[in-house]
């Protein structure tokens, strides 16, 4: 009889619980709706590959109230696509309404993109985060409409902090106390500590190659007061900012704080390390959460930490800063779409605060500020208590901390130059004020190329 | 009279009435049904030659449209930024190194394994077929796989020698890092992937060698060695011909590999002319730039070419 009774309080709490989250559900709105589009036909390009493509599954939703259909003419990874969308756009051939956009490759776009300012309403776009909005804004043009995004915060090894031996053999080595490190510097001692006295394999890991090392690079400049232009557009990465970063991580490399194979590393090869525990602390996306916290995948699940992004080195003074490599994926619109009105419409859909809650479940952060109250909502009643902080951390960061690449048509270019620079002072071939003197050097010629000194 | 004597003679009207109607005299008839495939080689093969060697003398960049335009006083801004360029250099010399190394080794190891193979006397088919795997990858495909091999961290060289007790600790190898380990990584992976084609067009020519031969020189005591040096290779001089012009023409397949197993780095230690001119002219959109690479490419591996082809005629010329 009990049994019975607690099978019906379980299947009401069930009824009821599911009630709720259609209601809930029911709350979040859609967008871009209102318009009748019987008879036009959208064509999208898009990236593609793993949980991006779960969002395009509810275009059937907007396919069936605006009457129009969606042609999916591209699903392509973020190298494949970006190479799609250059060489259409060159040619004239982008014959699409929404075309995939990022706020690291936008600018070399922008020459053939449609102003997105007139399509949306002031209202419309409040709802996004203003950090990124002023990342896709040139000239007061703004050319894209971010769909989801990611940043670093510090990963740390839980049990290297929480072990009081640890913390005393800190203490006596260093003078100070072992906690979270909030500092560059702080960083480097503890990462050095870690590894001479055995605890860790690895004191840090980054990745080593391609604009992921620049990007890293730039990152500590940054928070270290750096910049890696100046107003003119002439290179100063190679000042004493760019050196000292510079000089730390060869000294890192030198030192086997990080991995022997640093140079080869990207984003998974630096995630595998972590994941093995053989690294004590990093900046990691957070994108990687779900698969940290999987027993199935790492011996780090449920093991690490997160905090936010370090502040740089103190040789950059008062200018010193949180890190917050950042970026965004999002819609935009050719120059040369055909029906750039529904384009537009369907980019509402897309980014509405239902289709964007949707996609936030399966592990992206956000963009827009009502979705993140809401999944902060949600997280209060996870089992670990860091799927909450995560996301609070989260929102902090991308609210205060979101920094965009310089926003030139030559990043890539740039990093194409800069990586195998960094890589040579890394290894040991070239001193990094040599290192950073030669990118420069070629940096600015690349600059004047495309014509930025007049 | 014959259609071909007719055509041939070329003098005689009465052909010509019967094939045009007399609009187009006999001469031209050949070149006139030659024309689709003349006009396809010239838009397929020669119009890209062409613009690429015209787009090498500007400023081109993909997504600048209007600097597609030649300038007198910039035409040659690309071969001289090129010419001065070491990394460009330093591609030039891997490359070479990549070609003679790549393309001699796999050659000397494919004449070893077509002598063992034809001396199989039972599972001969099966270990063709076995040999003949690497070719079914395709060369993306096995750049991942020797990555994997040759990552330092969960690897499957590293860990074997971890296993072995020839590493103290595991990943304490870089050998898509280190220097000359990168080079020869990707030399081996292109090894293997070159192997089952000269293996089996080697093993071929072997079974096709005269039996005759090789009784007598038993006959005469003649070692195998002997067999080998004086009969076996000289006899296969045409196919290793045939099997190293083959895998001269495909070698530039091992572009994936690389791009994939390092690309070109780390600090252009491997860096090959072929991820760097992708790097400049894909990743970089810089198209003219790019383009002039290519013809200077294409211009010192003809000149090594003829260079090497004359100390060859020469050498047997001397012989």
């Amino acid at each position: 009889m009990l049994h019975k009774a607690s099978l019906l309080v379980f299947a009401l709490a069930l009824l009821l619980g599911a009630g709720l989250a259609a209601q809930d559900m029911g709350e979040l709105q859609y967008a871009g709706l209102d318009m009748d589009l019987s008879g036009i036909n959208i064509r999208m390009a898009n990236i593609g590959g793993g949980t991006y493509e779960v969002m395009y599954e509810s275009i059937s939703v907007f396919e069936e109230a605006t009457g129009a259909t969606v042609e999916i003419v591209a699903l392509l990874d973020g190298f494949a696509i970006d190479q799609k969308l250059k060489v259409d756009f060159a040619t004239g051939a982008a014959d699409y309404d929404v075309a995939w956009d990022h706020t690291s490759f936008m600018a070399q776009y922008t020459d053939f993109l449609l102003p997105l300012n007139d399509f949306f309403s002031e209202e419309e776009l409040a709802a996004f985060s203003p950090a990124i909005m002023d990342a896709a804004t040139v000239d007061g043009n703004l050319y894209l409409i971010p769909r989801h995004a990611d940043i670093s915060p510090i990963h740390y090894r839980l049990d290297l902090y929480e072990s009081e031996e640890i913390a005393a053999e800190y203490m006596a080595a260093t003078g100070e106390e072992l906690t979270v490190p909030t500092t560059l510097e702080q960083i480097d001692r503890q990462a050095r500590f870690f590894v001479e006295n055995g605890h860790s394999t690895f004191g840090y890991t980054l990745a080593g190659r391609e604009e992921a090392l620049t990007g890293r690079f730039y990152e500590m400049h940054f928070a270290s007061g750096g910049s890696l232009f100046n107003e003119n557009w002439e290179p100063t990465f190679n000042d004493d900012v760019g050196v000292a970063v510079a000089e730390l991580l060869r000294g890192w490399y030198m030192d086997s704080i990080i991995p022997v194979d640093t140079t080869d590393l990207l984003w998974d090869g630096v995630a595998a390390y972590f994941c093995n525990g053989d690294t004590a602390i990093k900046l990691e996306w957070y994108g990687w959460y779900a698969y940290f916290q999987s027993p199935d995948n790492c011996a780090i699940n449920h093991n690490f930490g997160l905090a936010r992004g370090f502040t740089g080195l103190s040789v950059g003074g008062d200018a010193v800063r949180p890190s917050g490599w950042a970026g965004a994926h999002a819609f935009s619109i050719p120059a040369t779409a055909p029906n750039p009105e529904a384009g537009a419409q369907l980019i509402k859909f897309l980014s509405s605060e239902r289709v964007a809650y949707e996609e936030a479940q399966l592990g992206y952060l956000p963009v827009r500020n009502d979705v993140w109250t809401r999944i902060i909502d949600d997280a209060a009643m996870a089992e670990n208590p860091l799927d909450r902080e995560r996301l609070v951390l989260a929102q902090l960061q991308v609210s205060e901390d979101f920094k965009t690449p310089p926003l030139i048509a030559e990043w890539i270019p740039f990093s194409n130059i800069f990586y195998p620079h960094m890589q040579a002072i890394l290894l040991g071939d070239v001193s990094a004020q040599d290192g950073l003197d030669q990118a420069a050097a070629e940096t600015r010629e690349m600059m004047a190329d495309a014509g930025y000194y007049g | 009279m014959t259609l071909q004597a007719q055509v041939q003679s070329g003098s005689s009207a009465e052909p010509e009435q019967s094939f045009t109607d007399g609009r187009i005299s006999a001469r031209w008839f050949p070149v006139f049904m030659l024309l689709p495939a003349i006009l396809f080689i010239l838009v397929v093969l020669l119009f890209p030659l062409i613009y690429s060697l015209y787009v090498s003398f500007t400023p081109y960049e993909l997504l600048k449209p209007n600097s597609l335009k030649f300038e007198l006083a910039r035409a040659l801004r690309n071969y001289q930024r090129l010419f001065a360029d070491a990394i460009f250099w330093k591609s030039v010399g891997n490359t070479i190194v990549f070609l003679f190394l790549s393309i001699n080794l796999s050659y000397v190891i494919a004449l070893g394994l077509s002598q063992l193979l034809a001396r199989v006397t039972r599972g001969q088919g099966l270990m063709r077929t076995l040999l003949m795997v690497p070719m079914m990858f395709a060369p993306i495909l096995v750049g991942f796989q020797f990555r994997w091999f040759f990552n330092a961290n969960v690897g499957l060289v590293n860990n074997l020698l971890f296993s072995l007790g020839l590493m103290q600790e595991r990943g304490q190898i870089a050998w898509l890092v280190d220097e000359p380990l990168g080079m020869f990584s990707i030399i081996v992976a292109s090894i293997w992937m070159n192997l089952p084609v000269l293996t089996i067009i080697l093993l071929a020519g072997t079974l096709s060698l005269p039996v005759e031969t090789f009784e007598a020189a038993d006959v005469d005591g003649a070692n195998s060695w002997q067999q080998f040096r004086f009969i076996t290779f000289p006899l296969l001089a045409p196919f290793s011909y045939i099997a190293l012009t083959i895998l001269s023409l495909d070698i530039s397949r091992a572009f994936d590999i690389v791009r994939i197993m390092t690309d070109g780095g780390p600090a252009h230690r491997t860096e090959l002319i072929w991820t760097y001119v992708t790097r400049l002219a894909i990743e970089n959109t810089k198209f003219g730039l790019g383009s002039a690479m290519s013809w200077v490419t294409v211009v010192l591996a003809v000149a090594f070419t003829l260079y090497f082809f004359r100390q060859l005629v020469r050498s047997r010329v001397v012989r």
